[in-house]
């Protein structure tokens, strides 16, 4: 199989959040002998990449889009990494949960499918996490990045959201170890929200959140 | 001109005093009866006095019979609701777990005889006997295409809207659409006179202009089959400017609440005078705008959309941390350019 043809094929599947279709293509051509390394660097990860692009310029991009984006890709990545020949070098970890008081999970399970293609390890933290469990499983688990999504805007802004992680991180010492990020409605309807909260930075939406997190992992490393 | 009068000016496209202009403050009735929001939300009479002493303080034109988004769930079996002390609380117990619990949904035959409608009741009531056919009174209702998130979870129905089974999801659609056409005949017979008819799923924001017009504009004509008087769309400050369109030819509304997102003077535009256009400001931004700043953008939406009438100034959810004195900024422009 030509694989810029399954490419091809993939992209259409995944913009129309056809999953069975998407799917049904990535099995077929690992059957065929594309290997799981070819599916995952020049199909799936490139497909992430130009919904990132598309996103921001496609009048008719919407959450069903992005969702379904981010779990196509994830569950992809997942059939394929047990294939590899190597295991993939990941390209860090993130903590990610919803603030203390919110339980709406929508948008984290939009950047976790994400980063999940993107060979970013994911603890999953859960809703209504508080700021020391964010900290905690940071620690633990050697994050770079700590994300916070919040629906609301008394979850965004208040003492045990963004804000109270940040006091904690401040307090241990961690600030250079570890960078937070934040997203969700009340971040799209002010922009620079993300500075009153003390993050580093914000994504607009889940799928443009995986290259957001990416820049930060790498900063966390060069510094 | 009282605010029902004015209401009816702007509808019609009448001459007026001014446009109307709804805010709407939900949480801040808790601070001004002083009581913690929980305690605040366990009582109809709470909520109408809330409502009551706001209108008279801030003299805007409507009150309103919601409580918190989720209420509506209580009345298809949801126990847990998490509040909070600064803000609106969430839905803590989903009532569809699994698929089997779509089979298993119950919707009441009388909503206005079910125990959970209890205090909406008598917060309608109250507000009714005070300031009925004086003042608009609002009720919120959520579209049948997105109650399903509110029994589920928004991920859950996302799932189950784009990859199905689509059997099991006509079936949900078809409670909520049945649920919801019971609960508008139980909110007209209390006494709610604006209706707004909550559908971020009617956007394409949320699922794409395809999914909106095979699976949102259909079950949005079936929600409605009774009647559309006193109806109002809004999409949960998702904008939609770009499908009022179709929603005008299909559904012939009265009222259109835009987003703070939509530009209103296009939206007007393209309403043409089928029906009353509103404004909405972001009220997030006045959380940290300045007076003068909230003015300014008071301003500039009602430059936009007042001349040709047919038109209204509103707020979204007012959040729980606005300044008193931005809310006033808000209204004193809005009653003085309005």
């Amino acid at each position: 199989m030509d694989i810029l043809e399954i490419l091809r094929d993939y992209q259409e599947a995944v913009f129309d959040t056809d999953g069975e279709r998407a799917l049904a293509l990535i099995d077929q051509a690992y059957e065929s002998g594309v290997s799981a390394e070819d599916i995952v660097f020049r199909i799936v990860i490139p497909t992430i990449e130009k919904m990132m692009a598309a996103i921001n310029r496609d009048p008719d991009a919407n959450l069903a889009q992005h969702f379904m984006t981010a779990q196509i890709a994830a569950t992809a990545t997942e059939r394929m990494l047990s294939r590899f020949r190597q295991p993939p070098a990941s390209q860090g970890t993130v903590v990610i949960g919803t603030a203390a008081g919110d339980l709406h999970s929508l948008g984290k399970r939009i950047v976790s499918g994400c980063l999940k293609s993107l060979m970013i390890e994911v603890i999953d933290a859960g809703v209504n996490v508080a700021p020391a469990r964010f900290v905690e499983a940071a620690v633990e688990h050697g994050a770079q990045v700590i994300a916070i999504s919040s629906m609301m805007v008394h979850t965004a802004r208040g003492d045990n959201g963004c804000l109270g992680v940040r006091r904690l991180l401040q307090e241990r010492g961690l600030e250079d170890r570890i960078r937070l990020v934040v997203g969700g409605a009340p971040y799209r309807f002010d922009g620079e929200l993300y500075r009153t909260v003390q993050a580093d930075a914000w994504a607009e939406d889940g799928i443009t959140a995986g290259r957001v997190i990416l820049d930060l992992i790498h900063e966390v490393e060069r510094s | 001109m009282n605010a029902m009068e004015r209401l009816a000016a702007a509808v019609a496209g009448t001459p007026a005093d001014r446009i109307p202009v709804f805010c709407n403050l939900l949480d801040q009735g808790a601070r001004e009866l002083g009581m913690p929001l929980e305690q605040y939300y366990a009582k109809g009479e709470n909520v109408a006095e809330g409502q009551l002493r706001m209108q008279q303080r801030y003299g805007h034109d409507n009150v309103w019979s919601l409580f918190y988004v989720g209420k509506e769930v209580e009345l298809l079996g949801c126990r847990k609701i998490l509040f909070a002390e600064d803000g609106p609380p969430n839905v803590a117990d989903f009532v569809i777990r699994d698929y089997d619990d779509i089979v298993r949904l119950r919707i009441p035959d009388d909503i206005s005889a079910e125990p959970a409608f209890a205090e909406t009741a008598k917060c309608l009531a109250i507000l009714r006997r005070e300031v009925g056919g004086k003042v608009p009174i609002c009720a919120y209702l959520t579209a049948s295409m997105t109650m399903p998130a509110l029994l589920m979870g928004m991920d859950r129905w996302m799932e189950l809207v784009v990859a199905g089974p689509t059997d099991l999801r006509d079936l949900l659609l078809t409670k909520c659409s049945e649920f919801f056409r019971k609960q508008i005949a139980a909110y007209r017979a209390a006494g709610a006179d604006v209706l707004l008819y909550s559908n971020p799923f009617g956007s394409t924001y949320f699922v794409g202009m395809k999914r909106f017009r095979e699976l949102s504009l259909p079950w949005m004509e079936r929600d409605l089959v009774d009647g559309v008087d006193g109806i109002v769309y809004y999409c949960g400050m998702a904008p939609f400017s770009n499908i009022v369109g179709d929603v005008i030819e299909r559904l012939r509304l009265g009222a259109y609440y835009f987003a703070p997102d939509d530009d209103i003077a296009s939206a007007k535009a393209i309403v043409a005078g089928r029906g009353l256009s509103c404004g909405v400001i972001n009220d997030i931004r006045m959380l940290s705008w300045t007076e003068q700043e909230v003015g300014a953008e008071v301003a500039r939406i009602i430059g936009a959309g007042k001349e040709g009438g047919k038109f209204l100034f509103g707020t979204g959810v007012m959040p729980f941390g606005i300044p008193e004195a931005n809310i006033r900024a808000l209204l004193e422009t809005a009653f003085r350019l309005g």
